[in-house]
């Protein structure tokens, strides 16, 4: 059991870590995430096995995510409460880099102008 | 059409796993593809028609037998043909679609992991060789050749060693 700390130590997520956590909203297996990473990411993210494999096994020492079932060859993880923190904090702040983001698009459409 | 067994002898350093890649990946290319049992230096091939697979190396020591078909499951769900392991290095196989050659580790961060754990393992091996190397020069004039051995056993460690955590600063900086 990870001890409880500040979101804070986990963020910035990586784009690819981003997605596994939102993929996870739902109990998924392995396979089942690198599905849904490609879709929710509109193709822009892949997720391979590898890579699947070491964030589970990395998220789950951290207590970013839960085991929810297992057997002979899957298993299936969820949020965890700390991991669903982690999460919101990451949406907070991509939110703020996205209105800066739009207010400095916006700034420099009218000087161009 | 008469299937014929080639054996080709071919050595790999521990730093050299995308050159080995890239080289199964020319064999399939002429029609000669991989098979199973690997050794090291030795490859066997099955001949065939000429396919654009590609081969992907993980490295992962010591897992349970449960995980290890869960790791392995995770694979296969996602396409990949597992063909052995190798001191630690798992050979993985997929055929290429669309002209993009498919991955197992999708981003740098993961690559660096991978070669962390291999570290992690070369690591172990340090008391012994600072074991062997401590002792050079204490045996007997008739033992100098194994001296010599030793020694450049543990230059190559060492090399090794080097290599891989400057593959690992490379990929921290991407």
């Amino acid at each position: 059991m990870a001890k409880p700390s500040s979101p804070y130590r986990y963020l910035p997520l990586t784009e690819a870590t981003y997605y596994i956590l939102l993929a996870l909203d739902e109990p998924r297996h392995g396979y089942a995430v690198m599905q849904t990473v490609a879709e929710i990411s509109q193709g822009t993210v892949e997720v391979g096995p590898g890579t699947l494999y070491g964030a589970f096994s990395k998220l789950e020492k951290e207590g970013l995510i839960v085991k929810i079932k297992e057997d002979d060859r899957r298993k299936t993880y969820g949020l965890s409460p700390q991991g669903e923190e982690v999460l919101a904090e990451q949406v907070r702040r991509l939110g703020i880099m996205e209105r800066v983001g739009a207010r400095w698009r916006a700034r420099r459409q009218q000087a161009r102008s | 059409m008469n299937r014929r067994k080639v054996r080709k002898f071919k050595a790999f350093w521990a730093w050299q796993d995308e050159k080995e890649e890239a080289w199964l990946r020319s064999m399939s290319q002429q029609g000669l593809h991989l098979t199973e049992p690997l050794a090291p230096i030795v490859y066997s091939f099955l001949e065939g028609e000429p396919r654009d697979l590609v081969y992907r190396l993980d490295y992962v020591q010591r897992m349970s037998g449960d995980e290890r078909g869960r790791y392995l499951q995770l694979f296969q769900d996602s396409g990949w043909e597992h063909l052995g392991a190798n001191g630690g290095w798992q050979y993985f196989r997929k055929p290429v679609e669309a002209g993009d050659a498919p991955e197992i580790f999708t981003d740098p961060e993961s690559k660096v992991e991978k070669y962390k754990g291999l570290l992690a393992y070369m690591f172990i091996l340090l008391p012994f060789f600072v074991m062997l190397v401590s002792r050079i020069g204490s045996r007997p004039p008739a033992y100098r050749a194994l001296d010599v051995v030793i020694f450049i056993l543990f230059l190559l460690y060492m090399y090794a060693f080097l290599r891989i955590a400057h593959r690992v600063r490379q990929l921290r900086r991407l």
